[in-house]
Formats: structure tokens, C-alpha cells, sequence
């Protein structure tokens, strides 16, 4: 079976005017509502922090499922690894907050004594946030490019070992994803309260960039699909991705409960400072957030049937989507900009163009192969599987 | 033995029994049960069976058992043993949670298994009558109504190359 997807000048061009457009209108809204400073980089961190989600969930996707040995995924593993090309470029986007830090971070330019900053000025300092994000992505690039080198190998040769080398590179990304992941979700997100602190923050933030990321795969198969390709990919792959993200939305749930309950049973200040903001000058997104990622997917997708119909599935992926993007909204925005936040025109069209280019790396990843890696050892197990 | 009239077939292994029942309900045999030592991939399709209702069952009664953790608390919490701990109001949702959550776990499992006995049949006083030993270990029967003109031999010979380990 040899099927390649062609990434035409048609969605090339269209992909491309999107990103254009959405770009154009962002500096037109900025040069016309004069957004504060802050509002401006929280928009751009927001959004590279959403995508770079999307690839980073790829990459756990695939070292998860092939530190297991799982055959059910082979089938499907280009469009994760797709994914995950995207990598370089969010390095790139995650940089330029080089020039926003002071309008993001308050430990970067406190003046006086504070004494909870200088406890922790020897993690939250400039020189090292730097050299962690150079340390993450260099990780995170290395691996990813990896296993997708490696992947290629197997497209073209026989020999097992390329097989058993993807344990290799799995095992050697979970590793330095657990700790990376964690990390780098205090760094960008959790320093914006640089005053506050969760100790299960790490985790919200990871399992919140898994759901995106199968989310996303789901409706960009249920697009590939749709425009002819993928045939193989069956009801059985479909149903266990709807499996997958309904188990998930409902982690996501419990540990967005667990840090809740915690703040909220604990009562100190310094702690319930962060959910008081949310929930009174907050409270809708802060609602809003629960019902589109825990109640939508949780009774939209109990039902057998309605995880093996793509169109519904893809229906509600689309939502989760939007809810998690809801989500890192009330991550970021109540400490970054505070009461002059609110999704208007920069935040839409910026997402709108990022989602432009993002699509059009990706896409071009999946182009450059044929979708289906006939070589990998477990592909007719996977062609012929059973959820 | 469920009854004189019941056709045993005995197998080694999953694919020639799948196999079998293909051809068993082609000849227009009624397939009564199979037991195997292991779910078998397929054997629900093989069987044309009807989807089982046993998630309702869980469904209802996760419902069932949130309601009563959840009220349960509301009442003893605010009507029958009023008592303020944490600076927290009465009726405090959050801290309530965690046990309607666990309540709705432990009747939704525990309704499906019940369910499952029930409808099974399976009694404390129900006696165990193996009709072959050898599901109890590793292997595949598969049983078939030997009422009407269905036979032994007539079984056999729709199995003509498909391995049979015994049949009786």
C-alpha cells in the first residue's frame, strides 16, 4: 500500500492567506484598539504555548504508545509525528517572548524588597529562563527529529533494527519529557503568579496539551479522511481515539478538581488568591472552561456509538479544542493582563494565523511521506485491528 | 450436562472454532452457548450478538448512587447534624465531591455485577457441573441445540478440515 498525501498549491494558497490575514488583522487591531503591552505578548504566549501543546502531545502520543509496543497505533503514527514538526518553529515563536518578559513577568523587573521573589530569584532569574527554554526545546527537537529519522529508515529498509530503536528514543523522551513538560509549565505559565505556586500545576498543564493534541489529530484525520485519503484507518482506530480522549478529559477534570480542592479546603491566602481572582473577575471563562472540556466531551462521548462516528467525534474534538484554548486563556490572562483582558479581535485573529502556519508545517511533514509506514512490524496487526 | 439433547464440540484453539461457528449457523444449526478461557476477538460478531445492556445498568446506577452520596451529606451537613468545620458555609459543593464521586463509582460497579449474577443466574447454592473439564483450563467449547434433525454426525460433517479436538 503506497498512499501519499499531496499537499497542493490550492491549500497551500489557502493556508496561507489565512495566516496572512490573521496576522495583518492582529497588527491592524493593535495599531487601532492599542491593546496594553501585556495583552499584545500574553496573546502571543497564549498561542505558542496552545500549539506547541498540539506537537509536544504528538511526540508523548507516539513514545507512549511505542514504549509499549502498541500495534494498534501504526497505522496512524505519521499524523503524531507530523505533529511534532512543528517543534523548531515554536522554539522560534517561544524566543521572541524575549522581548515581552517585562510585560508578562513581574519577577523579571520587581524593584524593592520581595522577599518571596528573592526566594526564588535563583530559578526565576533571566540568564537561566533562558538557558531552560534553550535546554527544553534543544531536548525536545533532538528527540522528536529522532523518531521521525528513524521512521523514514523503516520506510525504506527492512532491517528490525529501526523497529527496536524507536523503544530507544521513546523511553529516552519520556524521561526527559516528564521532567521538561513540568518544568517548562512553571516557567512560562506558572511564573506569570510568580507569587503563587501549585505543586500539581506541572501535570494540569501537560494532560491539558495531551487532550489538545489528541483532539486535534482526531479532526485533522476526520479532515484527511474526508478529503479522500486514509482509508485504512478504521472504525477501531477511531473508536480507541475517542476512548482515549474521553479517559483523558476526564483526567484533565481530576486534577483540575484536585488542585481546586485543595486551594479551596486549605484557605490560605497566598494560595486562594489565584482562584478568587479567577472566579470574580473571571467567572465565566472560569465556568465556561469546566463545561467544554469535563461536561460536553464526558456525556457527549459516553455512548459506544457516538466514539465511532467520526463526524460527532470530530464535533466534539472541535469543542475540546476551543475549551483549551478557553483554558490556557484563564491560565495566563488573569496575572498578565488582568482586568484589561478579553477575547476580542487580537485574540482571534492571532490564533487564526497561527493555526495558518501551524497547519501549513505540519501538513507539509505529512506530505513529504507516504501515510502508511509499510514496513513497521506491527502494520498488519494494525490494518486488521479490533477495538 | 444442561441437557441430553446438547452437542458439545471441543477445541484446541480460537481461529478453527471462529471458523466453526461460521459454519455451524450456515447449516442452520442454533448455537446455544461457547465458552472459551479468554475473551476472543470477534466471537460477539461471529454470533451476530446484540449489543450487551449492561452499561445502562452502570449508567443508572452511578446516577442512582451520585444522588444519594451527594444528598446524603447535603443532609447530614445541613439538617440533621449542622456543624461548621473550616470556616466553610453548610452546603459546601467542593468538599462534598470526592465522595459523591467515589459513591458513584462504587453503584455503578457494584448494580453491573449484581446485574450480571442475576441475570446469569449464578446463586450462592449454584453447583458447579463442568461439561468438560477442560474449560477450566485451556479449552474452546462450543455448544449446539441437538434438538430437531441436528446431529452429532451431521455437525461433523459441516466441520470437514476445520480441527475438532472432540466431539460428543
Amino acid at each position: 500500500m503506497e498512499e501519499q498525501f499531496k499537499f497542493t498549491k490550492q491549500y497551500r494558497n489557502i493556508l496561507g492567506i489565512v495566516a496572512i490575514t490573521g496576522l495583518l488583522v492582529f497588527m491592524a487591531s493593535v495599531f487601532i484598539f492599542k491593546p496594553v503591552a501585556s495583552r499584545v505578548w500574553a496573546n502571543v504566549l497564549l498561542n505558542n504555548q496552545y500549539f506547541l501543546g498540539i506537537a509536544l502531545g504528538g511526540a508523548f502520543f507516539l513514545a507512549v504508545h511505542r514504549i509499549a509496543w502498541s500495534g494498534w497505533h501504526t497505522a496512524l503514527q505519521r499524523i503524531p509525528e507530523a505533529l511534532t514538526s512543528f517543534l523548531p518553529i515554536a522554539f522560534l515563536l517561544m524566543g521572541i517572548l524575549y522581548f515581552g518578559m517585562h510585560d508578562l513577568y513581574h519577577w523579571s523587573h520587581y524593584e524593592g524588597h520581595d522577599p518571596i521573589l528573592e526566594g526564588k530569584s535563583a530559578w526565576l532569574n533571566m540568564p537561566f529562563f533562558f538557558i531552560r527554554m534553550l535546554v527544553y526545546f534543544a531536548g525536545w527537537i533532538a528527540l522528536t527529529r529522532a523518531m521521525r529519522k528513524n521512521t523514514d529508515m523503516l520506510q525504506d529498509s527492512e532491517d528490525v533494527k529501526y523497529h527496536n530503536r524507536r523503544k530507544v528514543f521513546a523511553g529516552l523522551f519520556l524521561v526527559f519529557f516528564a521532567v521538561t513538560v513540568s518544568a517548562s509549565a512553571w516557567d512560562w505559565l506558572m511564573s506569570i503568579d510568580a507569587h503563587w505556586y501549585s505543586t500539581i500545576y506541572g501535570w494540569y498543564v501537560f494532560i491539558g496539551m495531551f487532550v489538545t493534541s489528541l483532539a486535534f489529530m482526531i479532526v485533522l484525520i476526520w479532515f484527511l479522511k474526508r478529503v479522500g485519503y486514509l482509508e485504512f484507518i478504521r472504525t477501531d482506530h477511531v473508536h480507541d481515539l475517542g476512548k482515549l480522549l474521553f479517559a483523558f478529559s476526564v483526567f484533565w477534570t481530576y486534577l483540575w478538581f484536585s488542585q481546586y480542592i485543595l486551594i479551596w479546603y486549605g484557605h490560605i491566602p497566598e494560595e486562594t488568591v489565584y482562584f478568587i481572582q479567577r472566579r470574580e473577575d473571571f467567572e465565566f471563562i472560569f465556568w465556561l472552561n469546566l463545561a467544554l472540556n469535563f461536561i460536553i466531551p464526558f456525556f457527549a462521548l459516553m455512548k459506544l456509538q457516538s466514539k465511532k462516528q467520526i463526524n460527532w467525534l470530530a464535533s466534539i474534538a472541535g469543542i475540546v479544542l476551543i475549551g483549551h484554548w478557553i483554558d490556557y486563556y484563564q491560565m495566563i490572562m488573569p496575572g498578565a493582563v488582568g482586568e484589561n483582558a478579553g477575547i476580542g479581535v487580537p485574540e482571534i485573529s492571532l490564533t487564526v494565523a497561527y493555526l495558518g502556519i501551524f497547519l501549513i508545517v505540519i501538513l507539509k511533514s505529512l506530505a513529504s511521506r507516504p501515510l502508511i509506514v509499510n514496513n513497521d512490524p506491527f502494520i498488519e496487526e494494525s490494518l486488521h485491528y479490533e477495538s | 450436562m444442561e441437557n441430553s439433547n446438547t452437542i458439545t464440540i471441543v477445541f484446541e484453539d480460537e481461529q478453527p472454532m471462529l471458523q466453526a461457528i461460521k459454519k455451524i449457523r450456515e447449516s442452520g444449526a442454533e448455537i446455544i452457548d461457547v465458552l472459551t478461557p479468554f475473551p476472543v476477538h470477534g466471537l460477539d460478531t461471529a454470533l451476530s450478538m446484540k449489543r450487551s445492556r449492561i452499561p445502562w445498568v452502570g449508567f443508572f446506577g452511578g446516577l442512582f448512587g451520585g444522588l444519594l452520596g451527594f444528598g446524603f451529606q447535603a443532609w447530614v451537613f445541613t439538617v440533621d447534624y449542622p456543624l461548621v468545620f473550616g470556616g466553610k458555609p453548610l452546603l459546601s459543593v467542593p468538599s462534598f465531591i470526592p465522595v459523591t464521586f467515589e459513591c458513584t463509582i462504587l453503584f455503578a460497579g457494584l448494580s453491573m455485577a449484581g446485574a450480571f449474577l442475576i441475570k446469569s443466574k449464578l446463586k450462592p447454592d449454584k453447583k458447579f457441573e463442568p461439561i468438560d473439564p477442560g474449560i477450566t483450563d485451556d479449552k474452546f467449547l462450543v455448544l449446539v441445540d441437538g434438538t430437531g434433525d441436528t446431529s452429532a454426525d451431521k455437525i461433523k460433517s459441516v466441520l470437514v478440515g476445520i480441527g475438532i479436538t472432540e466431539i460428543k
